[in-house]
């Protein structure tokens, strides 16, 4: 049987208007990820990697093109239906853990179901388990600041599981942390695959894209999957 | 228990259309906020904080000044008509005055406002409405209006009611506990004075029309005179007091009455009989007020018309002065409330100043949460619920400096009294100032919060 398909692409066109000329910057892209794959997107810098994240992540809409995350058409969706899937179907994990300074650990968790409409008692309870699976429940009342790198991407990865998404989408999960704490984290990743969560990462270093069970290449705006890569 | 794990995380798809935050979870974002940032919510609020201050405190004012006012013309008739001659030759002067006191004679009239008489030069005129007369024509011939006078205004004038003749004079005052002389308002009236004036006595009783008849040396004290010469008005009574060396009994005191507009002021006065004013302080070339009462103050102006024609009967040549209490009271409400009109006039500015300032603030601040904003983005918060939020923020500092300037304005009350100037805080003012308050702040907060709930997710996500 085959298995239910999160992220279906086709065709998507996207590109950035430099003055009177149009730059494109993601060509043709047809892609997709089964529910419970860990696919690395690898691609050096200037290679599209991060507007396709965009565009996966709901936080950016192609220029044409379709694109169903879990069979939900967001080709088709304007700014209400995207923060619907921003908050209930993808969880981001960013490169600089993007956590609220001004929140402690704990309202930084808490606030996808917050902002879904739980009330703090209520979200604080679905929380606790994750917590306590990442090993930062002693933690939950300092501020960001206070915390170490990997203290940090342990609490953004919270923050991404709290509201159970379809899909778990990682930006350089790695890339500001030093190489023990990357490690932990890369662990974590294959910890949370092993569960059945569907993961996407994006990232530059061939290192980190080994840990996943696929990788995808993406080059000048355009992706190959495995061997296909042209030399 | 791996299991257990597993069934836990396992990813649950859930659909629903849209989402929205509860606003109990908003209010404690922005308590969270705000309770991070105490001395920008304090710096931001001080326009708001002056402007709250400012109205609450104007809005005192101008009820302070509406009761003072109102207090002032307490003891006014508003029907009453104050009718004066203004004396300008000079050919019959010194006639007929004892003791050399010429021209100290005035029209005493309603205490209140009235009184505008031939000793005080006509100091009545032009000011208030109602009134008659043009002091560029000489009155040449010496007129002294008498009780003669108001009683042909009784008999042909139709609706006046009540009619009296007053004079105030100065003399030297002695008795007492007094060490040495002093001057003091003496005012000549007649029996019904009290009745047409309002007054009321505190002790004793007032002036009979015995006592006019008979030229009795007796005499009734205002409070504070009472106070003065005697201590209080209990030891006044029945005692001597010696005006112009001539000694009168004390009939009666009068009750405190304040602060009058202008005219008599009857806590400060000793009021004696009319006719024994005239023989024995200020001789027959007295220039008294003729006051008559309106029966219907809605008739007032009729009634005046009247009188004119009625005293251009009789002196033909002459040229009276009147003014009318009614018409005093209403121009003194206007100039209040002109008053009051301009410095709310000033707290509108206030307000808007503070409100620019809120703004600029937000926008500072929208541009320092950027980041923030581009991660509620990037977890679904909606465009609404930032709106919400961002606008909840400028309406609670908005709250604290309007909360902070009812307070400021209750504290600085006691510096404004102690500068005379009468303020009467109230429930209402503070409530108006509160509510004034949080509309400049949502109003001028309300364009940074749009700005901040319409940032693209990705431009605010990767905001330095």
């Amino acid at each position: 049987m085959d298995k239910k398909k999160i992220i279906v692409m086709n065709g998507i066109h996207k590109g950035y208007r430099l003055g009177e000329d149009m730059v494109p910057v993601l060509k043709d892209i047809h892609f997709q990820v089964e529910e419970g794959e860990y696919v690395a997107i690898l691609g050096p810098s200037g290679s599209g990697k991060t507007t396709l994240m965009n565009i996966i992540g709901c936080m950016d809409i192609a220029d044409s093109g379709e694109y169903y995350l879990d069979g939900q058409p967001v080709h088709e969706m304007e700014e209400k239906g995207l923060n619907r899937m921003r908050n209930k179907e993808i969880g981001f994990i960013f490169q600089n853990y993007q956590l609220i300074p001004t929140y402690n650990i704990l309202q930084n968790i808490m606030m996808p179901l917050i902002v879904r409409g739980m009330i703090s008692k209520e979200a604080k309870e679905k929380c606790m388990e994750t917590i306590k699976l990442l090993g930062i429940d002693h933690r939950l009342e300092h501020k960001p600041n206070e915390l170490s790198g990997g203290q940090k991407q342990r609490a953004s990865i919270a923050r991404a599981l709290v509201g159970e998404p379809a899909l778990l989408l990682a930006d350089e999960p790695t890339g500001a942390l030093d190489s023990a704490s990357g490690r932990e984290v890369l662990k974590l990743f294959q910890k949370l695959h092993d569960m059945g969560h569907t993961i996407v990462m994006i990232t530059h270093d061939m290192n980190v894209a080994k840990t996943a069970g696929r990788i995808v290449h993406i080059v000048d705006g355009q992706l190959y999957e495995g061997d296909s890569l042209p030399q | 228990m791996i299991t257990g794990f597993l069934l836990l995380f396992k990813p649950r798809l859930v659909r629903g259309m849209e989402i929205n935050m509860k606003i109990s979870e908003i209010w404690k974002l922005v308590w969270l906020n705000l309770s991070q940032n105490k001395s920008k919510v304090i710096l931001t609020s001080t326009g708001i904080l002056v402007g709250a201050a400012t109205i609450m405190l104007v809005l005192a004012i101008g009820t302070g000044g509406k009761l003072e006012v109102a207090e002032q013309f307490k003891n006014l008739n508003a029907g009453a008509i104050d009718i004066t001659y203004e004396y300008n030759g000079n050919e019959m002067s010194g006639g007929g005055m004892p003791g050399g006191r010429m021209g100290q004679s005035s029209g005493g009239g309603m205490p209140g406002g009235m009184g505008a008489g031939a000793g005080q030069g006509g100091s009545g005129m032009g000011g208030f409405p109602g009134m008659f007369g043009f002091s560029e024509q000489t009155n040449t011939e010496n007129i002294i209006l008498s009780q003669e006078d108001l009683n042909t205004l009784k008999e042909e004038v139709s609706g006046i009611s009540d009619g009296t003749l007053s004079y105030t004079s100065n003399a030297d005052v002695d008795g007492g506990d007094l060490e040495e002389t002093a001057t003091y308002t003496i005012a000549g009236v007649q029996s019904n004075y009290t009745q047409i004036s309002n007054l009321e006595m505190a002790l004793g009783e007032f002036l009979t029309e015995e006592d006019n008849t008979y030229k009795e040396k007796t005499c009734v004290l205002g409070w504070q005179t009472a106070k003065d010469i005697f201590g209080s008005a209990m030891e006044a009574y029945d005692e001597t007091v010696y005006i112009d060396n001539r000694a009168y009994t004390v009939s009666g005191v009068l009750e405190e009455i304040g602060t009058v507009a202008s005219g008599i002021s009857p806590d400060d006065a000793i009021f004696i009989p009319y006719e024994t004013g005239i023989k024995y302080l200020t001789g027959k070339n007295v220039s008294p007020t003729l006051t008559v009462i309106a029966e219907d103050v809605d008739q007032v102006n009729a009634v005046m018309e009247q009188i004119e024609t009625v005293l251009a009967e009789s002196y033909p040549e002459a040229v009276f002065t009147m003014s009318d209490a009614g018409s005093k009271m209403e121009a003194a409400n206007q100039s209040n409330e002109t008053l009051t009109l301009l410095l709310i006039s000033m707290a509108v500015i206030v307000f808007f100043v503070g409100g620019i300032g809120i703004m600029n603030v937000l926008f500072v601040s929208v541009k320092e949460r950027t980041n923030e904003i581009g991660i509620l983005k990037a977890i679904g918060c909606s465009q609404k619920d930032i709106l919400v939020e961002f606008l909840l923020e400028a309406s609670c500092i908005s709250l604290v400096g309007a909360i902070l300037g009812v307070i400021c304005a209750a504290g600085i009350t006691p510096l404004i009294e102690y500068f005379s100037v009468r303020v009467e805080l109230s429930v209402s003012g503070a409530v108006l100032s509160l509510a004034f308050g949080i509309l400049t702040g949502t109003v001028f907060g309300f364009y940074p919060a749009l700005k901040a709930s319409r940032l693209v997710p990705v431009v605010a996500l990767n905001h330095e």
